[in-house]
C-alpha cells in the first residue's frame, strides 16, 4: 500500500493550471463588472475555481492509502508521441511516403511481438495504403517524395 | 409541416443514395470500431470529423451518429463473446451475454442483443419525434438566462451522477471551460491565451483535442496490448434462433430498458452509459428470479441493449432543439455542425427540416440495416476479433495524423495532437474523464456568451437567474444535485470511518 498519487499530483497540477490561469488573466485582459463582464471575467473565474478543485482533490488523498499505481507504459508513450513528432514535422521535409513509413517503424517499436520482418512490410503497406487514399483519392496537398532541388 | 409530413419527407430524404451510402458507412465503421476493443465511439467519431469537411452536413450528421448506434452494437459482440466491452455502454452486456455464451448460447444473446437495439432504437425515435417539435416551440421561450443556467445544469449532471468522484468529474468540466477561452474572445475582440500563435486565434482546434484526447491515449494504452485470445466456437445462422420461452421472455425488459433509455437520453448530461446500468438494475429488482442474473438471464442482455439504443436517439433531442449537447459524443456532432456553419436550436425544425427529418428516418433505416447486414456478417466480425492489435495501431496512428492536418491544413495541429496525446494518456491513468473535459470544451463559449448576455439583461444583477421561471427552475435542479453528490460524498466518508 502507499499513497494515492495520481490524486495528489493529478489535483495539485490542476491547481497549479487554475491558479497560472486566472493569474495570467487577471495580469493581462479585462475583468469589468458584473453587468459589462470583461474578456477577464470568465477565465478568473474558472482558473480560481479550477485551483480550488484541484486542491479539494489533492488534500483528502494526502491522508489516504491507495491500492497498487496503475502502469505507466513509458516505451509506448514515448513510441507513439515520437512517431507523431516525426510525421507531423517530417511530412513537408521527406515527403508522405517517408513520413508514414518512419512513422510506422517507430510505433511498432514497443509492440508486444518483436520482429524486424512484420514491421518493414507493415511500414510498406501502409504507406501505399496512404498515398493512394489521401495521394491519389482524396488529392491532398502534400508532396509524396522528399524535394530534391 | 406535421410530424407525419415531416418523417415522410425525411425518409425520401435518407433513401437518397448519395446520403444512403453514407449512413451505410456509418453504421458498418461503427460497428467495427465497436467491436474491436480499444477504439470506441469518441475516437472513432473524432477520426471521421475531418472526412465530414467534404461533404454535406446532413449526410455528414447522418454518418456519424450512425457511428454512435452502430459501436453501440458492435460493443455488445465484443462484451458477449469475449466480456471484452468495446464501448462502456456495452460494459453491462457482458454481465450475462458472457455466461450465456459459456453455456454455448452465444448466437441467442447476439440475436437477443440485435432484436433488442433495433426495438430500443424504435422507442427512442418515437420520443425524438414526440418530444422535438414539442421542446422547440417550448425552446422559443428561452431566454439568455435560462440557456445559461440549463447549460450549468447539463455540466452539473454530468459530472455527479453515475461518477464515483465527482469533484474529480467536476474539475475536467471546468478544465474544459477553460480551455475554451482560447482564442479571440467574441465580445471584446481580445486574444485570450494564444500566446501570440496565429495558430490559436481561432481556439484550440475542436478535431485536434478529440483525437489527442480519444485517439491517442486510446492508442498509447493498447500498443502492449496483448494477442487476445480468439473465439473458437463458430456461429452460424441456425444458432442465432431463440427459443420460444426466450421470445417470451422479451417484450417487458425491452419496453421497460427503451423507456427508460429514452428519458435518460433526453435529459442533457446523463447519457446511454448510465441508462445501460439502470435499466440492468431496473430488471434485476422486477424479476421475480434475480438469482439468475450474472449467470446467463435473457433479460440481462436485453434490457440494457434496448435502454442504451433509445438513449443514443433520445439524446439528439436536446442536441437538436435546443443546441445543448448531452453527452461528450453529442458534443462532437455539435462540433461537426457548427464547423458547416449550422447551430443547432429551437429554428432548426423549420429552418432545415431537411436535416431534422432526414436524420430520424435515417435511425430507422440504419437500425434497421444493422439488424439485416448483421445477420449474414456475424462470421465476420467474429473473425475480426482475431486480427492482433499490433496491425492496426500504426495505420490508425498514421490516419489520425492526416485527418488532423486535412482540416486547417497546419502542421502544427499535427503537434499539438501529440500533446494533448500525452496530457489525455495522463488523466485517464489517473482516473479523470476526459470525454468531460470535451463537453466542457465544446459549451464552454456557448456558456461565457450566454452569462454575459443574461448579466447584461439583468443589469448585473445575478437574481435575474432566479426571476425567471425556467432559469430558476435550472438553478433550483443544479443546486439539488449538488446538495445530493455532497450528502454522498458526507455518507462514504462516515461509512469509510466506521469500517
Amino acid at each position: 500500500m502507499q499513497k494515492d498519487w495520481p490524486d495528489i499530483l493529478g489535483g495539485l497540477t490542476l491547481a497549479a493550471l487554475g491558479a497560472a490561469a486566472a493569474g495570467w488573466a487577471l495580469a493581462h485582459y479585462d475583468i469589468g463588472s458584473l453587468r459589462r463582464m470583461g474578456p477577464g471575467f470568465f477565465p478568473v473565474a474558472l482558473g480560481t475555481l479550477l485551483t480550488g478543485l484541484g486542491l479539494a482533490i489533492a488534500l483528502p488523498a494526502l491522508g489516504r492509502q491507495a491500492g497498487p499505481r496503475p502502469g505507466f507504459e513509458p516505451c509506448a508513450v514515448l513510441a507513439v508521441l515520437a512517431a507523431i513528432l516525426v510525421f507531423g514535422l517530417g511530412l513537408f521535409r521527406i515527403g508522405l511516403v517517408g513520413a508514414t513509413a518512419a512513422a510506422v517503424l517507430i510505433a511498432t517499436l514497443p509492440a508486444p511481438h518483436p520482429g524486424r520482418v512484420w514491421r518493414l512490410v507493415l511500414a510498406l503497406a501502409i504507406s501505399a495504403l496512404t498515398v493512394l487514399v489521401f495521394g491519389l483519392g482524396l488529392r491532398m496537398n502534400i508532396p509524396l517524395w522528399p524535394r530534391l532541388s | 409541416m406535421t410530424t407525419w409530413e415531416g418523417l415522410m419527407h425525411g425518409i425520401g430524404f435518407a433513401l437518397q443514395p448519395g446520403v444512403l451510402v453514407y449512413c451505410v458507412l456509418g453504421v458498418v465503421l461503427g460497428t467495427f470500431v465497436g467491436v474491436l476493443p480499444g477504439i470506441g465511439a469518441m475516437a472513432a467519431i473524432s477520426l471521421l470529423l475531418p472526412i465530414t469537411y467534404y461533404i454535406t452536413p446532413e449526410a455528414a450528421l447522418i454518418m456519424l451518429a450512425g457511428v454512435y448506434y452502430g459501436a453501440q452494437y458492435g460493443g455488445s459482440v465484443a462484451s458477449i463473446l469475449m466480456r471484452l466491452p468495446g464501448t462502456p455502454q456495452s460494459a453491462v452486456t457482458s454481465l450475462d451475454g458472457y455466461p450465456l455464451a459459456r453455456e454455448g448460447r452465444a448466437g441467442v444473446a447476439l440475436f437477443t442483443a440485435m432484436a433488442s437495439s433495433f426495438a430500443g432504437s424504435l422507442i427512442g425515435i418515437a420520443v425524438l419525434v414526440t418530444l422535438a417539435g414539442w421542446l422547440s416551440r417550448a425552446a422559443t421561450a428561452f431566454g439568455a438566462a435560462d440557456y445559461a443556467a440549463m447549460m450549468i445544469l447539463g455540466l452539473v449532471a454530468a459530472s455527479t451522477i453515475g461518477s464515483t468522484s465527482p469533484v474529480k468529474s467536476f474539475a475536467m468540466v471546468v478544465l474544459g471551460l477553460l480551455l475554451g477561452c482560447v482564442g479571440t474572445d467574441v465580445n471584446s475582440g481580445v486574444q485570450r491565451f494564444t500566446f501570440g500563435r496565429t495558430e490559436l486565434l481561432d481556439g484550440i482546434n475542436l478535431v485536434a483535442l478529440a483525437m489527442g484526447l480519444f485517439g491517442v491515449a486510446e492508442l498509447i494504452a493498447n500498443v502492449r496490448d496483448p494477442d487476445r485470445q480468439g473465439v473458437t466456437e463458430r456461429i452460424g445462422l441456425r444458432g442465432l434462433m431463440p427459443r420460444r420461452d426466450d421470445l417470451r421472455r422479451l417484450p417487458g425488459p425491452i419496453l421497460r430498458g427503451g423507456a427508460l433509455g429514452s428519458f435518460f437520453g433526453a435529459l442533457p448530461g446523463t447519457g446511454s452509459t448510465l441508462s445501460s446500468f439502470l435499466a440492468y438494475a431496473l430488471e434485476r429488482r422486477v424479476s421475480r428470479r434475480p438469482e439468475r442474473f450474472g449467470k446467463g438471464a435473457i433479460e440481462g442482455v436485453s434490457a440494457p441493449e434496448a435502454a442504451n439504443n433509445a438513449a443514443a436517439i433520445s439524446a439528439f433531442v436536446p442536441t437538436l432543439t435546443l443546441g445543448i449537447p448531452g453527452d461528450p459524443i453529442m458534443a462532437l456532432m455539435l462540433g461537426a455542425l457548427v464547423i458547416h456553419g449550422i447551430q443547432p436550436g429551437p429554428l432548426m425544425l423549420e429552418a432545415r427540416p431537411e436535416m431534422f427529418w432526414g436524420l430520424v428516418a435515417s435511425f430507422g433505416i440504419g437500425n434497421l440495416l444493422l439488424l439485416i447486414l448483421n445477420l449474414p456478417l456475424i462470421g465476420i466480425w467474429v473473425s475480426m476479433l482475431r486480427i492482433p492489435f499490433r496491425w492496426l495501431y500504426p495505420a490508425i496512428l498514421v490516419f489520425l495524423c492526416l485527418g488532423v492536418y486535412s482540416v486547417r491544413g497546419l502542421t502544427f495541429d499535427i503537434l499539438a495532437v501529440a500533446a494533448i496525446g500525452l496530457a489525455g494518456y495522463l488523466l485517464a491513468l489517473a482516473r479523470f474523464s476526459p470525454a468531460l473535459l470535451l463537453l466542457g470544451f465544446v459549451l464552454g463559449p456557448l456558456i461565457e456568451t450566454n452569462l454575459r448576455r443574461a448579466m447584461l439583461i439583468g443589469r448585473g444583477d445575478p437574481m435575474i437567474f432566479l426571476e425567471r421561471p425556467i432559469a430558476a427552475g435550472f438553478v433550483l435542479a443544479t443546486a439539488g444535485l449538488l446538495v445530493l453528490a455532497l450528502w454522498q460524498a458526507w455518507r462514504r466518508r462516515a461509512a469509510r470511518r466506521r469500517g
